[in-house]
């Protein structure tokens, strides 16, 4: 298994991987705005060991997370959230689901200065609970109402990412000198650049989720008349 | 520009502006309203007829838009409008060519326009004219420079059309022209520098882009993108010792990234393929395993290399270890190793071994760790009961081989059977469907299809609440050609809300998969037209997908994530490319040449056997269902929108999905048996272009064009399929149906045809052979 990030010519596959895994599924173009806003926070792991049948081979994705910063932070306080985490059943138990968590982790916190990382779990997901709160150190922060579709309760958790900035000292410590890091409390990302898009991004947030697919990935793009038509919404 | 009949007095001119208002904002209606208004006095207002045709094509009537645009370019051939709101309606229409030139006009009218510029430039771009769209961005950028994004848009359209050296010039005036020092969480401008840095690289001065990321190293914001960076760089200039140890670094970070594991070994300059340096690799990479029970990268990685004995050694010690930590995955970690049989022996051996020992107290196993699953399966059985050893072992070694002898390069089905029924005997948990999967997929490989479904959907009652289990349900019931079952099955996890029931849930969601082999089945079946209009349903997909990137062409420049814009740019140039698009393409080819040898099969509505009237029955309820619940879920749908007490801003133009008109495809069906090859010629074009190494898709090819009597292609996908697969079983018939045709051309082939085609296949025929020779199979 190879643990890497996503490119945008992954999103076939991790789709395809979604819609096999898990009820809440999202269009192309939804994978398209968490790899084109956040390149460096969606990992995928990739079955290497799967041999070719022809030249055009696909990697086979066997799991993914597609992470995301969240825009324009109701508390004010930059943090990463994770829009989407599965692995194939017939992969299950090597760490595959912990390995892509670290990873886009630590991309939320070098690039984006992100404080702590959220998610939302199915309240009767015994499993995933598990992986989040014992494996890696999420704190369940209370349950949202219905958050599903079906009608099911969300435990909204999240866990802090202050750890890694000792991992980054550990690492900038090899290098001679030097800082590696954020500046804390300044202006992060996109946050507050031209306006447009965050509101309606924030708008649509819980809805999307709610629903389980990309609502409005065209209300993300500015409100123009070329893109009136673009079948989306 | 207006003509004089064409300009507005006072009251109507404030209306205008209204309308333009109304429309940006959305409010059709109101702005349809000022529309009429004014047109009751002026009736031929131009500039009012094309935004009342802008807002009609909005509201989704494009043709009564594109008639009344067409009347205001008659009334107003000078304005700009008129041709803007032209160029739009094409836009919508996905006629792109069309558009630009409505758009140059317009900008011709009014040089000046921001939006029309904008506009031309989106199409340009999303046409792949980078000339135009470096000509229009550069227009852009002289009216503002004082934006960073009309910078980089040139620069991006410099560096797609290959002027890289322009790109990186761009890129670099506009860093020369700050005034202040950006702030380290400058993100736009942490992107734009690595952006930059990549245009260096990629023009092939390898040794100025490291030094140039040297100098943005410490600041810069995406820290696994540029020491990825650096590390290739190094590697590419031979400095491999710096290279080792940037890749050791990488390995800290993401010990399961194997392309940095590759970049070690080249650093380390250790060649695979010598006796010594496989020790010494091997060495290696023990010490990197040392560094965390978790990697299993550097435990497997050896596999791939080491032979003979160490090969055993190695081999021994990895198996024990997954197998005593009972990970499910152990064979399909292992089964590329099967392409060298010594090595698929060897494996063999050590595991049928350990169905005579008990599992080894030492060995390096720890405790199973939570499994990291995380899937819709709700109950704890993703965490198995916490298993004895013995069980565990034995579990893993019977699973092992059952897989073992199901693989197709060690397939004895006998067997496989034996070492299932095994594992599903030792299993303890009830809900665990895993080795029941296994059951069924050994069923399939035995050809009992039927079987194989049922027993599928026993693993998946084993676990209601579990989407995988069920997805491969499904799979298999569609295999055993139960579509409706299949459907139903795959309702059980699609929205409830959706539009045309479970399957348009799975259109909506672009379910490929589902789609395509739902496809094969109705193909297997004979029942052309609907199996059609799933590989029609794929190849929209597929259109979506290359419209999906419109929005981005704007979207990613505020972003700045530039080299992920190129990515998908680059991605989105070989979309067809993709194995989805080739399986559903070469079906529908299938299906088109059928439809050409027999154009009769039109009239049966598809049906290639004749449908019996029992299937005409079942089809006709299963249409009144799919109708029945189209129904029920517009009125749903709007009931919820009616609901919603506040109007939206977005709400006038809630566009609600049409339901279905052809659910058989029936009419679609009737439409290509006029023409099956020009359509079948759709699906080909992008095989034979993106795929060209793919054998079946020549082989298609050449079926299409000897029907159409194009001899020249024909031949040069003859010669391709030669080249590619000496073996092909459909080689040997082209062969002859080419000759044959070749010695019965009804009107001569023109000289330069006839001279290729002698020159570079029948003068290498041998003898040559004289019509009625060559076996005709047509």
């Amino acid at each position: 298994m190879d643990i890497r990030v996503l490119h945008p010519s992954d999103i076939p596959h991790v789709q395809q991987t979604n819609i096999t895994n898990l009820p809440e599924n999202y269009f192309c173009k939804y994978y398209l705005y968490h790899a084109l806003s956040w390149p460096q926070l969606s990992y995928v792991a990739v079955d290497v060991s799967r041999p070719k049948k022809t030249p055009y081979d696909a990697p086979k994705i066997v799991g993914y997370v597609l992470a995301k910063m969240e825009e324009d932070p109701a508390d004010g306080v930059q943090h990463g959230h994770i829009t989407s985490l599965s692995v194939m059943r017939t992969h299950r138990r090597l760490g595959l689901a912990e390995k892509l968590m670290r990873q886009s982790q630590r991309a939320m916190f070098e690039t984006y200065g992100a404080v702590y990382v959220s998610l939302h779990v199915r309240v009767s997901n015994v499993a995933a609970r598990s992986l989040y709160e014992d494996t890696l150190g999420f704190k369940n922060n209370g349950t949202e109402e219905k958050y599903y579709a079906d009608g099911e309760d969300a435990f909204s958790m999240r866990k802090e990412l202050d750890y890694l900035r000792e991992e980054a000292l550990d690492e900038e410590s090899d290098e001679e000198g030097g800082t590696i890091g954020q500046d804390e409390g300044g202006e992060v990302g996109s946050a507050g650049k031209a306006g447009d898009g965050v509101d309606a991004a924030k708008k649509d947030k819980k809805r999307k989720v709610k629903v389980g697919r990309g609502l409005g990935v065209g209300d993300l793009v500015e409100r123009n008349e070329s893109t009136a038509t673009n079948g989306i919404s | 520009m207006a003509q004089n009949s064409q300009v507005l007095p006072g009251k109507e001119a404030t209306l205008f502006r209204h309308l333009v208002q109304n429309y940006e904002t959305k409010q059709y209606k109101k702005g349809l309203k000022a529309a009429e208004q004014i047109l009751r006095k002026h009736p031929n207002h131009g500039d009012t007829q094309a935004m009342k045709a802008l807002i009609l094509s909005n509201l989704g009537k494009s043709d009564e838009a594109f008639e009344l645009c067409k009347l205001a370019l008659k009334n107003a051939m000078k304005s700009h409008v008129c041709w803007h709101v032209y160029g739009l309606l094409y836009r919508q229409q996905k006629n792109y060519e069309e558009a630009i030139k409505a758009y140059r006009f317009a900008l011709r009218l009014d040089p000046d326009s921001q939006q029309i510029q904008r506009d031309l430039a989106l199409l340009q771009v999303q046409m792949r004219d980078y000339a135009g769209y470096v000509q229009s961005r550069r227009q852009m950028l002289q009216a503002k420079p004082g934006f960073r994004q009309n910078w980089t848009a040139l620069a991006i359209g410099l560096h797609l059309s290959g002027d890289l050296a322009g790109a990186e010039d761009v890129l670099q005036k506009y860093e020369e022209s700050m005034k202040h020092t950006p702030s380290r969480s400058d993100m736009e401008h942490a992107e734009a520098v690595l952006y930059k840095n990549s245009i260096i690289a990629e023009a092939g001065d390898v040794q100025r882009a490291l030094e140039h990321l040297d100098g943005i190293y410490k600041t810069a914001l995406d820290r696994t993108a540029v020491m990825e960076m650096k590390a290739d760089y190094l590697l590419r200039l031979d400095r491999r010792a710096e290279a080792e140890k940037m890749y050791t670094k990488l390995l800290k970070r993401n010990p399961e990234h194997r392309a940095h594991y590759a970049g070690l070994e080249k650093a380390l300059d250790l060649d695979r393929s010598t006796k010594e340096d496989q020790e010494k690799l091997g060495q290696a990479y023990h010490s990197w395993a040392e560094q965390s029970d978790r990697i299993d990268a550097a435990r497997r990685i050896p596999l791939d290399f080491k032979e003979g004995d160490a090969f055993r050694q190695h081999a021994d010690k990895y198996l024990r270890r997954m197998i005593k930590k009972g990970i499910p995955s152990t064979f399909a970690n292992l089964k590329q190793l099967y392409s060298d049989s010594a090595k698929k022996e060897t494996i063999r051996e050590l595991v049928e071994g350990y169905l005579e020992e008990e599992p080894q107290a030492n060995g390096g196993a720890e405790q199973s760790k939570p499994d990291g699953q995380t899937n819709g399966s709700t109950k704890a059985q993703i965490k198995p009961p916490k298993l004895d050893p013995v069980t565990t072992w034995q579990l893993g070694v019977n699973y092992f081989l059952a897989q073992h002898y199901d693989y197709h390069l060690s397939r004895d089905l006998t067997k496989a059977e034996k070492y299932i029924e095994k594992t599903i005997s030792i299993n303890p948990a009830k809900s665990d469907y895993t080795y029941h999967l296994t059951r069924a997929r050994i069923l399939k490989h035995r050809g009992s299809i039927s079987e194989a479904s049922q027993a599928m959907n026993e693993a998946r009652e084993m676990d209601l609440k579990d989407r995988y289990i069920n997805t491969k349900c499904a799979k298999y019931q569609l295999r055993n050609d139960q579509n409706t079952d299949a459907v139903n099955t795959m309702g059980l996890f699609t929205r409830k809300e959706a539009v045309g029931g479970p399957l348009g849930d799975l259109l909506d969601m672009q379910c490929v998969w589902y789609i395509t082999e739902d496809g094969e089945s109705y193909l297997r079946q004979g029942k052309l037209s609907l199996a059609l209009k799933r590989f029609k349903a794929v190849y929209d997909i597929f259109e979506t997908w290359q419209e999906d990137q419109f929005d981005f062409h704007t979207f990613s420049l505020r972003k700045g994530m530039v080299r992920a814009y190129i990515d998908m740019v680059r991605w989105e140039d070989r979309l067809q490319e993709h194995p989805f698009f080739t399986r559903a393409a070469l079906s529908a080819i299938r299906i088109y040449l059928l439809l050409h040898d027999n154009p009769e099969l039109a009239k049966g509505g598809g049906s290639a056997n004749g449908e019996s009237a029992e299937g005409a029955a079942e089809r006709k309820k299963a249409a009144k269902k799919a109708k029945r619940e189209a129904e029920k879920a517009e009125a749903e749908k709007k009931a919820k929108a009616a609901a919603k007490s506040q109007p939206s801003k977005g709400g006038e133009e809630a566009e609600t999905k049409k339901e279905d008109q052809d659910p058989q495809g029936l009419e679609a069906f009737k439409l290509a048996a006029e023409k099956p090859l020009d359509e079948a010629m759709k699906y080909l074009q992008p095989l034979l272009e993106l795929s060209p190494k793919n054998a079946d898709a020549q082989v298609a090819g050449f079926e299409v064009y000897i029907r159409r009597k194009k001899y020249l292609p024909a031949l040069r996908c003859l010669l391709a399929t030669r080249a590619l697969a000496p073996e092909h079983p459909k080689l040997k018939e082209q062969d002859d149906r080419l000759k044959s045709a070749l010695d019965n051309v009804s009107e001569p082939l023109p000289d330069k045809v006839k001279q290729v085609i002698d020159e570079t296949y029948l003068s290498k025929l041998g003898s040559k052979t004289s019509a009625g020779e060559g076996r005709s199979d047509t």
